[in-house]
């Protein structure tokens, strides 16, 4: 029995998510951010194992904001070229899904590896 | 480095600079100032990798593009000629930059072949190994390829030049 709902083929199809994807999402769920601090933020949370570059991030952004997942959010009075992205309630759905999908695969790993080992 | 960047830019389908060029730019800037005082070893490595995400970037969008183009003309039933057919300049120096690409690969493997001692004992009648033949005739098949690929796209601009294209725009109805 399927944990979750993935009847959107949408959704089917786009997970599991990429590394970088999914770290975009995680920079996303906390709050609103621009280009600029994504990157950061995706650099940090991996402790510099993935360091993306800006057209790899704008790729990205442009995808899922294709897909709706994420959308542009407007600031007051934000500067010429800074442009803040959030997720979608879609977008936070499906990065809940990822997670749910991540959990259940390392349960199901810490418990064939325990076995295992006993 | 600024105007290398916009350059690279420029690579990228108009839409996509439309909406994001300067946001992008934006971000290189606030990189490159944020590294101006790191050592020239990591200012060089920032530089090479955003290099190569750009030009990357550029040409999955172009796929992209192409990609969202076709998805269009199989719903619309018209492939031969759409409304604002475009095939990007850029296409070429892309074309050049994998041909580039596969020779350097192809001569890479040549010499990483020719650097290996060959262990087999020499054969009575000389059969020359396949893969000397598939290393040798590589060379040609890109280049026919490339070639191919020039003369579609010096057809597609003509084409698109002498306003062909544009028949897709016209209405049978009477106005």
């Amino acid at each position: 029995m399927a944990l979750y709902d993935m009847s959107s083929k949408a959704t089917t199809e786009s997970l599991p998510l990429t590394e970088p994807v999914l770290l975009i999402l995680l920079s996303l769920a906390g709050q609103p951010q621009h280009g600029y601090a994504i990157l950061k933020d995706v650099e940090r949370m991996s402790s510099g194992r993935v360091v993306l570059s800006t057209g790899t991030l704008y790729g990205a952004l442009r995808r899922l904001l294709d897909d709706d997942w994420i959308e542009r959010y407007e600031e007051e009075e934000t500067p010429r070229g800074r442009q803040a992205y959030r997720l979608t309630p879609q977008g936070r759905r499906n990065l809940q899904l990822e997670i749910d999908r991540m959990k259940q695969i390392t349960r199901l790993a810490t418990l064939r590896v325990a076995t295992k080992e006993s | 480095m600024l105007a290398v960047y916009r350059k690279l830019l420029r690579l990228y389908p108009a839409e996509h600079r439309e909406l994001f060029g300067e946001e992008m730019l934006a971000v290189l800037l606030q990189e490159r100032s944020e590294n101006a005082d790191h050592r020239l070893m990591d200012r060089g490595r920032l530089v090479m990798r955003e290099t190569a995400g750009l030009l990357m970037g550029a040409l999955r969008e172009h796929f992209r593009v192409t990609e969202i183009h076709e998805e269009l003309s199989f719903a619309t039933g018209r492939f031969a000629m759409r409304n604002g057919f475009r095939f990007p300049k850029s296409t070429i120096l892309f074309m050049t930059l994998i041909l580039g690409g596969a020779l350097v690969a192809i001569k890479k493997g040549q010499d990483i072949a020719s650097s290996v001692p060959d262990i087999n004992p020499p054969l009575p009648v000389h059969i020359q190994p396949v893969h000397s033949i598939l290393l040798g005739g590589m060379p040609l098949f890109f280049a026919f390829f490339y070639a191919a690929g020039l003369i579609g796209w010096a057809i597609l601009f003509a084409l698109r030049r002498s306003g062909v294209h544009r028949l897709a725009d016209v209405s049978g109805e009477p106005k």
